[in-house]
């Protein structure tokens, strides 16, 4: 089984009023794990299922090595499916399911049979075929439905969420799985989340999309490093936005000056993009800025510093911890290293999704 | 002791029998149970007695009567009729109401819906008479559309099922529904992305998934159409063979004198066959409900 | 005789389970929805016609063209008042007994004994295997080999007085077992919803009377419940014929039986105002379960 290489041409798509796809493109190497990823209604899932044959973009085409499959219908397509939840047939075993594709085929049902046993087995759960959904887990579930995916050995994979309704710890033990799977298999996998730790974690490479519209795609670490545009930069990780002063390609911000990277706004008054690793504290009595809470996560510590009418997080060493604790007077600096700027009027282009875990 | 006393106990045994000692508080279940059992449960004995007892000795001679000729004849017209109108009633039922399910229109679901609730609790003798109001032989559409000299007729057999399906049709469509609403539509979509098309989707997933309701629908229809009397009997009397009728009949004193009972005989098949046909129904529902969770 | 359902009026307001997604059935081909409309169609016109048809048979006359005296001769007609005003008490006396006895029953198995469950479903269900009139015929032999056999002995006062032809108590009891299925269904899913054990701990926590706690605190609570029951029941008795008729009792749905003979039109007449009062009944009570859904 190799995967195949898949072409999202000016992908555009309307429902009533509200745009779902506004002229995407993505090309999808073979045998890679490309992560879709954005806020609801951003149409990721659209895009997904205009490659599944589940929806027929209004304009643009989608490929798959070359060839133009917008037209034909969901159940010729070379793509297997794992949806949100709930898709296994519940009138039928797991074994049936599994080997759905392959009965509706016509395959013998001996041959069958061995196939879905032997994709059992590939999914870690071999004893289970004789028994029905409703007897299985949330976890087990899923694993069946990726089983029922690949038993047509399709050479593209399409994979809508198919973790969101799990609990967090099968979460991260089954997206381990999936990618082991996918590396083995060599086939050509999208994958629909809107979590970002899940997209930075499974996939070679990830494309951030934004009402409709692709806004970057790149591998992991260059996203998370090098976001192209403030929407990215907050949406993948935590992002402190620091007022600062623009000249030319320099920005003026907490008494440093630092390159500016990617696109520079009309105005100088600026808002820097920080990371909170970016930012050093240093203990210093006679400074202005006082630590509020800090929360201790082991190897690091997230600290919420107040510097004026200004607060903004910083992670630390964890073993700095103890001479950093609440209330302590630090300065403040930033990591010498070019940053992204926006216009100060920018203001919530993307919720930054660690919000949760900030104290 | 009247029949009546477990009435009038009851209030006492809810405050009483269940004060602070929990031990006591199943007394307050023994008025409902004493009244079935009373009120029921003896003119099932005493239909079972009766069946099995000809001038006054024990005989099996009710059922052979009950078993043969015109009372065959009522009793099997009764299944006949039954079936018809649940197989097809079923089937119209479930038509409309995948119609109304995949409609867009919510307004169009919520009046079928309703409608539907009513109307299957429709029946009865104003059922017969605005049946024969519409198409009898005075009937207005009758006389409009001059079907009477077509050799047109609702008293009989076809009539009847027309008639029946009236409430059986809407029972259906309640019945039906929430299944239709319970097909997820990733089934549909997961069969598709393995390669079925919508006739094998139907085949493999929605209509297995919806078999335990639609023969669960099957079995309420018929069970209504074949204890119906009021309606038959309003517009048929005797002209179709169905065993109420004849049941009604006996009762009335239309059989030989000392066949009594045969019209005991005659509950007991129609107990008999209702009671079948629930044993069907019962597991069927559990399993269904456990699919459209 | 109504043929009331278990699912009967409740379901128009359980609410839709999944709403088509937006658009996610948009492109449907025209067949299909030709033959919607098709299904639709035939459907409307063969549940319309009838009551559109009996409406106009009962209002048509062959000299005036148009005239509402069907309608008008219902209230002359002999017998009308005494008849309905019977099937009423009769409905009302059915319902008081039958929630006298499921209420207390159901309300203790609940709390206290869940054992019993099973027990009491099995028997409120039961009438649901029994036509109407296997049951009769049950009753009228007992009712004939009762006074034979019973001369001497009180159960042939008992007897008689449940046959007083100005109020037949047998029929209530006979009805009371034909309504135990649906108000068994209604209670329970009152009570299901209610979570009754909590409620009562509450109660009885704060140092409630178990008089009061049912008066005060279980029956408010199971208002939309007790009356989807008993209108249920009401809707029943007020349709029921089989056992009327059969025991020669002059009930409402009998009486309009009796006319049809000599007044055709004021019987279709009397059956679309009965129609009529049926469904508003019907209305009023899944309008009043959508209401308590929505409340809650």
């Amino acid at each position: 089984m190799n995967g195949a290489k898949v072409e999202l041409r000016g992908l555009r798509r309307n429902f009533s009023g509200t745009t779902a796809l506004d002229g995407l493109d993505l090309t999808i190497e073979p045998g890679e794990l490309i992560a879709l990823l954005g806020p609801s209604g951003c149409g990721k899932t659209t895009a997904l299922r205009c490659v599944a044959g589940f929806e027929q973009p209004d304009e643009g085409a989608v490929l798959i090595d070359g060839a133009d499959i917008t037209r034909v219908p969901a159940n010729r397509r070379d793509a297997g499916m794992v949806f949100q939840s709930y898709s296994l047939f519940p009138n039928l075993s797991i074994r049936d399911n599994v080997a759905f594709g392959l009965r509706v085929r016509k395959v013998a049902a001996a041959k069958r049979h061995a196939r879905a046993q032997e994709l059992l087995e590939l999914i870690g759960l071999p004893q289970i075929g004789e028994r029905y959904p409703h007897q299985l887990s949330g976890g087990q579930q899923q694993r069946v439905a990726l089983a029922r995916a690949l038993a047509l050995e399709p050479r593209v994979l399409l994979l809508d969420e198919p973790l969101s309704a799990l609990d967090a710890k099968v979460r991260v033990t089954l997206r381990e799985e999936i990618r082991r799977l996918q590396l083995s298999l060599g086939i050509t996998t999208i994958f629909v989340t809107h979590d970002q730790e899940e997209a930075l974690s499974m996939a070679d490479r990830v494309a951030v999309l934004r009402a409709g519209r692709l806004e970057q795609v790149a591998d992991p670490a260059t996203l998370y490093d090098r976001p192209t545009t403030a929407f990215v930069a907050e949406f993948v990780g935590t992002m402190n936005r620091i007022p600062g002063k623009l000249s030319g390609r320099t920005v003026t911000v907490l008494g440093q000056d630092l390159p500016v990277e990617g696109d520079v706004p009309a105005t100088s008054d600026v808002e820097v993009l920080v990371r909170p690793e970016t930012v050093i504290v240093t203990p210093d009595p006679s400074s202005e800025a006082m630590i509020l809470v800090s929360s201790f996560r082991g190897s690091t510590s997230r600290l919420r510093v107040q510097l004026g009418d200004l607060e903004m997080l910083a992670d630390v060493p964890g073993h700095d911890t103890v001479r950093l604790a609440p209330g302590t007077r630090v300065r403040v600096e930033l990591v010498e290293r070019p940053v992204l700027v926006s216009a100060s009027s920018d203001v919530a282009a993307a919720v930054p999704v660690s919000e949760h875990d900030v104290v | 002791m009247t029949v009546q006393s477990p009435v009038h106990t009851a209030p006492a045994a809810a405050g009483g029998g269940s004060r602070p000692k929990k031990s006591k508080s199943w007394l307050a279940t023994v008025p409902l149970l004493a009244f079935v059992v009373l009120v029921f449960g003896v003119p099932l004995v005493i239909i079972l007695g009766g069946t099995f007892t000809r001038e006054g000795t024990l005989s099996a001679a009710n059922v052979t009567d009950s078993l043969q000729g015109a009372y065959l004849t009522a009793l099997l017209g009764s299944v006949k009729l039954s079936a018809l109108v649940a197989v097809v009633g079923a089937l119209l039922g479930t038509f409309l109401a995948q119609a109304v399910v995949t409609s867009r229109f919510r307004l169009l679901r919520e009046a079928v819906l309703t409608a539907s609730g009513v109307l299957s609790n429709f029946g009865g003798i104003p059922l017969a008479f605005a049946w024969i109001a519409t198409l009898g032989n005075s009937g207005v559409v009758t006389s409009a559309l001059g079907l009477d000299s077509a050799g047109w007729s609702l008293y009989n057999f076809w009539g009847l099922t027309l008639v029946y399906l009236y409430f059986s049709i809407p029972l259906m469509v309640v019945v039906v529904v929430p299944a239709l609403d319970g097909l997820r539509p990733q089934w549909r979509e997961a069969a598709q992305n393995n390669g079925a098309n919508t006739w094998q989707y139907w085949r493999h997933v929605g209509i297995p998934v919806l078999t335990p309701t639609l023969l669960g629908g099957v079995v309420l229809l018929f069970g209504g159409a074949f204890a119906a009397y009021a309606t038959a009997a309003a517009m048929v009397g005797g002209t179709v063979p169905l065993v109420t009728l004849q049941i009604a009949n006996a009762l009335s004193g239309n059989v030989l004198i000392g066949h009594e009972n045969v019209a005991l005989a005659l509950s007991l098949d129609m107990i008999v066959v209702a009671g079948l046909v629930m044993a069907v129904y019962l597991p069927l529902q559990r399993r269904s409900a456990r699919w459209l969770r | 005789m109504a043929a009331l359902t278990p699912a009967g009026p409740m379901a128009p307001v359980t609410p839709p389970a999944i709403a088509a997604g937006p658009g996610g059935r948009a492109g449907r081909p025209r067949r299909i929805r030709v033959w919607r409309g098709v299904v639709l169609l035939v459907a409307a016109v063969y549940f319309l016609v009838p009551l559109i048809a009996s409406f106009t048979f009962t209002v048509k006359d062959a000299s005036k063209g148009f005239t509402l005296d069907a309608y008008g001769q219902i209230l002359s007609a002999e017998g009308f008042g005494k008849s309905l005003l019977l099937s009423l008490g009769l409905g009302v006396a059915t319902i008081v007994v039958v929630l006298l006895l499921t209420l207390p029953a159901m309300l203790a198995v609940r709390l206290s004994v869940p054992k019993l469950k099973p027990v009491l479903e099995i028997l409120c269900t039961l009438p649901l295997v029994v036509p109407p009139i296997t049951f009769v015929a049950g009753i009228t032999t007992i009712l004939q080999w009762g006074p034979d056999h019973l001369a001497d002995t009180p159960f042939f006062q008992t007897i008689i007085a449940a046959q007083n032809p100005d109020f037949p108590v047998v029929l209530v009891l006979a009805y009371v077992i034909l309504a135990l299925p649906f108000v068994y269904r209604a209670l329970d899913a009152g009570l299901g919803a209610l979570d009754a054990r909590t409620l009562v701990e509450a109660a009885r926590n704060l140092g409630a009377s178990w008089p009061h706690l049912l008066f005060r605190v279980i029956v408010p609570n199971l208002r939309s419940a007790l009356a989807s029951a008993s209108f249920l029941t009401l809707a029943l008795v007020l349709g029921e014929f089989t056992i009327a008729s059969l025991l020669h009792y002059q009930t409402f749905p009998v009486w309009i039986y009796t006319i049809s003979g000599s007044q055709a039109q004021v019987s279709v007449a009397v059956s679309v105002f009965s129609l009529l009062i049926t469904w508003l009944l019907l209305l009023v009570l899944s309008s009043a379960g959508a209401r308590q859904r929505s409340g809650s």
